[in-house]
């Protein structure tokens, strides 16, 4: 995969601390976010008070429209097909990233790989907003698992490098030892 | 380079106030979680543009975030006069609150009452504050997908530098 490269001038060491520090601490919440999708309609189908606090919960993030949505235990998902496209994508991502990253640097995908994965999201939401056709709840799913497959990819590297930059920024910012 | 640069505030405050505005419109909503991301992706362009210096993943990531908080806020004070129109899910915060009153604290119980009468600021401030944290960390998404895509190759670092490094060639893939 083609990738842009970008001066990193800290060392391996604290780069890939600061990397699997990340990733761990990403890879114990991230789920946490997915598992709510599923756990709001399984608190609805057991008519639990919980399951419309969980259900607004990810109400800023998605229309939540349920002739759009998956649905399980009887209920829609708490985010529509592409959403959870999205989301279970970058648990994906998330899986591969240990052994499709350069160790020991900075490395992000080119902007190529980026356009390319993001054709396909993005020409049906634009097609399906413009009403010239009306994709599947799978189709949503699909677009959006590719995308979202991609997201960890930027989001580890980017995290790591605003943590090692603050750290450096911040040993900088000491007074040198006589 | 995380540092908070004089120009950062201006493009996360234009592009953070048109994604918050396109969240909260009803029916343009519908893209959902996509308009932080473009938003914050489109802030990177803009401070790229702007600034002599290459955008870092880390720079890009504090850009998003400034983006996100934004958004929240202006997604917040728009959807307000939507609110009327937006009753079912209006009602089911309602609904859900209202079933918490055996449970929940006697703070709360005002708390319900007051949101049944109307906006309450306490009721504001808490879906502010939860939309801040998630819009934030799409935002930081945004903003490192904006800084690899627009990021322009820095200037070669004078010979001898301490702490600096040239690119290294070899880290180019093909």
């Amino acid at each position: 995969m083609p990738e842009n490269v970008l001066e990193k001038e800290d060392t391996p060491s604290i780069w890939e601390r600061t990397v699997l520090r990340t990733y761990l601490v990403t890879s114990l919440v991230y789920p946490l976010w997915l598992a709510g999708i599923w756990l709001a309609p399984y608190l609805k189908s057991h008519s639990s008070r919980w399951a419309s606090l969980v259900y607004a919960l990810y109400a800023p993030v998605c229309h939540q429209v349920a002739g759009r949505s998956f649905f399980c235990f009887g209920q829609p998902l708490a985010v529509c097909a592409r959403c959870s496209g999205i989301y279970v994508g970058f648990l994906l991502g998330l899986g591969v990233f240990p052994w499709l990253r350069k160790k020991g640097r900075l490395s992000l995908p080119s902007a190529r790989v980026f356009l390319l994965v993001s054709a396909p999201i993005v020409l049906d939401t634009a097609a399906n907003f413009l009403k010239v056709w009306s994709t599947p709840s799978v189709i949503r799913l699909v677009t959006g698992l590719l995308w979202g497959a991609i997201l960890p990819f930027y989001f580890i590297p980017g995290v790591t490098d605003l943590f090692v930059t603050r750290r450096k920024n911040r040993l900088k910012s000491l007074p040198a030892s006589p | 380079m995380t540092q908070q640069r004089p120009g950062m505030f201006q493009p996360a405050l234009i592009c953070g106030l048109a994604a918050g505005v396109l969240t909260a419109v009803p029916l343009i909503n519908c893209l959902c979680c996509l308009w932080i991301i473009g938003g914050a992706i489109l802030a990177a362009f803009l401070f790229s543009k702007r600034s002599p210096q290459p955008l870092t993943p880390g720079d890009g990531a504090v850009l998003g975030i400034m983006t996100g908080i934004v958004a929240a806020v202006a997604d917040a004070i728009v959807s307000l006069p939507f609110e009327a129109m937006n009753r079912e899910y209006v009602q089911r915060f309602l609904d859900q609150f209202s079933q918490f009153f055996e449970e929940m604290p006697r703070g709360w119980e005002k708390l319900v009452e007051s949101r049944a009468a109307g906006a309450s600021p306490a009721w504001f401030l808490l879906g502010l504050l939860a939309s801040a944290v998630i819009y934030a960390a799409m935002g930081a998404l945004g903003g490192v997908i904006g800084a690899s895509t627009f990021a322009r190759p820095k200037n070669p670092p004078a010979q001898g530098s301490p702490g600096e490094t040239s690119p290294d060639p070899s880290h180019r893939q093909p």
